[in-house]
């Protein structure tokens, strides 16, 4: 199977490079990587590298959309189609689906991937970027530093151009949040997990200048970015905002409900508890994705009187 | 030192371990100076909610997870003769993990309960395992025993392992039942935990002759009118209930069942009857201070109660396997 892998792999290259008289050298998280020029068959392994396709306009061939594919949401299938081949989860992605779909360009996540960096770059050029913990600061520069390599530059420096715009409509009809702590967190039913000022959702909301009650780790791990925690530990954080995110339902927050620790939290007593799309706020990331979660959090703070 | 004396020490162990861990948590308003007003006194304040509702329930589910962990311990080591028997040498504990993995992975069985799932799991994994070694016709043979428990602990763990590769809300699930994380347990789940535990000390009493004389060999045992068989049988039923009932709270906490009734033969001989009471505190007692711990190492956050114990017990394992004069 390996060699099989390998083969396909190999001539996926050699294709590549027959096609393509011209590479483009991209630097990323795990080195320097010679990338073809104008790359067309593009797998992606996270969702936010979805985005940043989308973003400029570019349909992957295959997509880790952990075997559902409506995990890709309508604002990137309006834009990329829905053409796209999946080639299992992002945790553990399928090699050979992927050597199958014989791309010239592969994207991986820094934490998901890094342990198959070899295996995928057999199969193609890989470009390797911080996705699952990194900060929203970072996911536009990972989809700048994409849509280089795909060459597609100055779409993207005008998407960002317009995205930039955008963002700063959406925080002046926030206005002035300073002195507003918020907190996003998800809950599965068994328990509730924090996404810490160090997580992208973290930064997006310090971006639009919310504070937060909890103290940034350095680490740059999981579970430096994305922190389980227990009614007590909420309690003792209890920012003035809760943007809840749930993947079960009732969540392990609705049996909570009735104890004196969660109903004299400063959110739950002011009515400041805001249920979003756990998926979309969770899972998603980018250019696009910002724009939505900027979007609900101006239809949450047009809930608040202040 | 009188039987009396020790037991009364071990209470005591108990009682401070408990109280230490219930001071231990995020809030800074509870301390060991208030801990016993806050106990007893409803003064409304959040510091008494966050005892009662949060650090008392986890407390308990701790300490009687302990008592039903160390019983089935005990009563494994008895049946099988073995001083290394236990819940997770015999594959039990692993067998749990597998149904609660199943019911969480496998559409069809949503509506089952995962209490029931981890009860049949442990009580199929070890019965796996004893017809593996032969316990079911009859003679069991030690060192048969503690390899079909490893194939039984393997096999199932292979299949546990696989869920982590799936979607990142399943495993999360899985990773966080399995590692046996009892920090969001509420008091519905007390209460049958609690129920389990006095049927086990109590059983475990009504078995203790029957284990005294198991441990003659199986011909003493009938020249003195007992049936090895049925001790047999009866003390596997009870160490399967006991664990089943105990991981569907908690999940699979490792060792507990190995390190405790070992501990206590040192401190009370080789008697049951004296032993059963012992396990159960010293149990206790043991699993209340690991989840003291478990707060304490990565303060303020959580480290999962299941990481604790392998982490006291598998180096006690090495050592019980290493001193020990005579295995099969």
């Amino acid at each position: 199977m390996r060699n099989v892998i390998a083969r396909l792999g190999m001539t996926a290259s050699l294709l590549a490079m027959v096609t393509s008289a011209h590479a483009v050298e991209i630097d990323h998280e795990l080195g320097t990587t010679d990338v073809p020029e104008n790359p067309e068959r593009i797998v992606v392994l996270e969702y936010s590298f979805v985005d940043s396709l989308a973003a400029v306009g570019v349909a992957p061939v295959g997509i880790a959309d952990d075997n559902s594919r409506d995990r890709i949401v309508q604002a990137y299938t309006d834009i990329i189609g829905d053409d796209w081949v999946s080639v299992g989860t992002r945790k553990s992605p399928s090699l050979e689906i992927i050597a199958s779909l014989q791309p010239d360009l592969i994207i991986a996540d820094k934490n998901r991937h890094s342990a198959i960096y070899s295996s995928l770059s057999d199969i193609a050029p890989t470009l390797v970027f911080d996705s699952l913990t990194g900060t929203y600061d970072v996911a536009l520069e990972s989809a700048a530093t994409i849509a280089h390599a795909v060459g597609r530059d100055a779409q993207m420096s005008e998407r960002l151009a317009e995205h930039r715009a955008l963002m700063s409509d959406y925080k002046a009809q926030l206005g002035d949040v300073s002195g507003l702590s918020i907190q996003f967190f998800i809950d599965n039913g068994r328990g509730i997990y924090l996404h810490s000022p160090t997580s992208y959702n973290g930064s997006l909301l310090s971006w639009f200048g919310f504070e937060t009650e909890m103290t940034a780790t350095d680490g740059d791990t999981y579970s430096d970015a994305i922190v389980q925690t227990s009614l007590e530990q909420l309690s003792v954080l209890n920012p003035d905002i809760l943007v809840r995110g749930k993947y079960a339902d009732p969540g392990l927050t609705d049996e909570w409900v009735g104890q004196p620790l969660f109903d004299n939290l400063k959110a739950i007593q002011s009515g400041w508890l805001f249920d979003i799309e756990a998926h979309n706020w969770s899972r998603l990331r980018g250019v696009i994705a910002s724009e939505a979660s900027a979007a609900s959090l101006v239809d949450i703070m047009a809930q608040i009187e202040r | 030192m009188p039987l009396a004396v020790r037991y009364v020490l071990l209470i005591a162990v108990v009682v401070a371990a408990a109280l230490w861990s219930l001071t231990l948590g995020q809030r800074g308003d509870i301390h060991l100076s208030n801990i016993l007003s806050l106990l007893w006194v409803d003064d409304g304040s959040l510091a008494r909610s966050a005892v009662i509702d949060l650090r008392l329930p986890r407390t308990l589910v701790a300490l009687f997870v302990g008592v039903n962990l160390a019983l089935a311990g005990l009563a494994l080591q008895a049946v099988t003769r073995n001083p290394l028997a236990s819940e997770s040498i015999l594959g039990i504990n692993q067998g749990a993990s597998l149904g609660v993995a199943l019911a969480v992975v496998l559409p069809f069985l949503a509506g089952v309960p995962l209490d029931l799932m981890a009860i049949l799991g442990a009580a199929l994994a070890g019965l796996v395992t004893f017809a593996i070694a032969g316990g079911l016709g009859g003679r069991l043979d030690s060192i048969r025993l503690i390899l079909a428990g490893v194939a039984v602990g393997a096999f199932s763990y292979a299949c546990v392992r696989f869920t982590y590769t799936l979607d990142d809300d399943l495993s999360r699930l899985v990773i966080n039942w399995v590692s046996a994380d009892i920090s969001s347990v509420s008091v519905q789940q007390v209460l049958p935990l609690i129920a389990w535990s006095f049927a086990g000390v109590l059983g475990s009493l009504l078995l203790a002759h029957g284990f005294n004389v198991l441990a003659l060999g199986d011909g003493a045992s009938q020249g003195l009118g007992i049936d090895p068989r049925r001790v047999r049988f009866l003390g596997a039923a009870l160490a399967a209930v006991l664990t089943g009932a105990s991981v569907a709270v908690a999940g699979p906490v490792m060792f507990v069942g190995l390190v405790v009734p070992h501990l206590c033969r040192f401190w009370f001989g080789q008697n049951h009857r004296a032993l059963v009471p012992a396990v159960a505190l010293g149990g206790g007692a043991l699993l209340v201070l690991a989840d003291a711990v478990s707060k304490l190492v990565r303060f303020p956050y959580e480290t999962p109660l299941g990481v604790v114990c392998a982490l006291i017990g598998a180096p006690y394992f090495l050592y019980a396997t290493l001193t020990a004069r005579r295995l099969a």
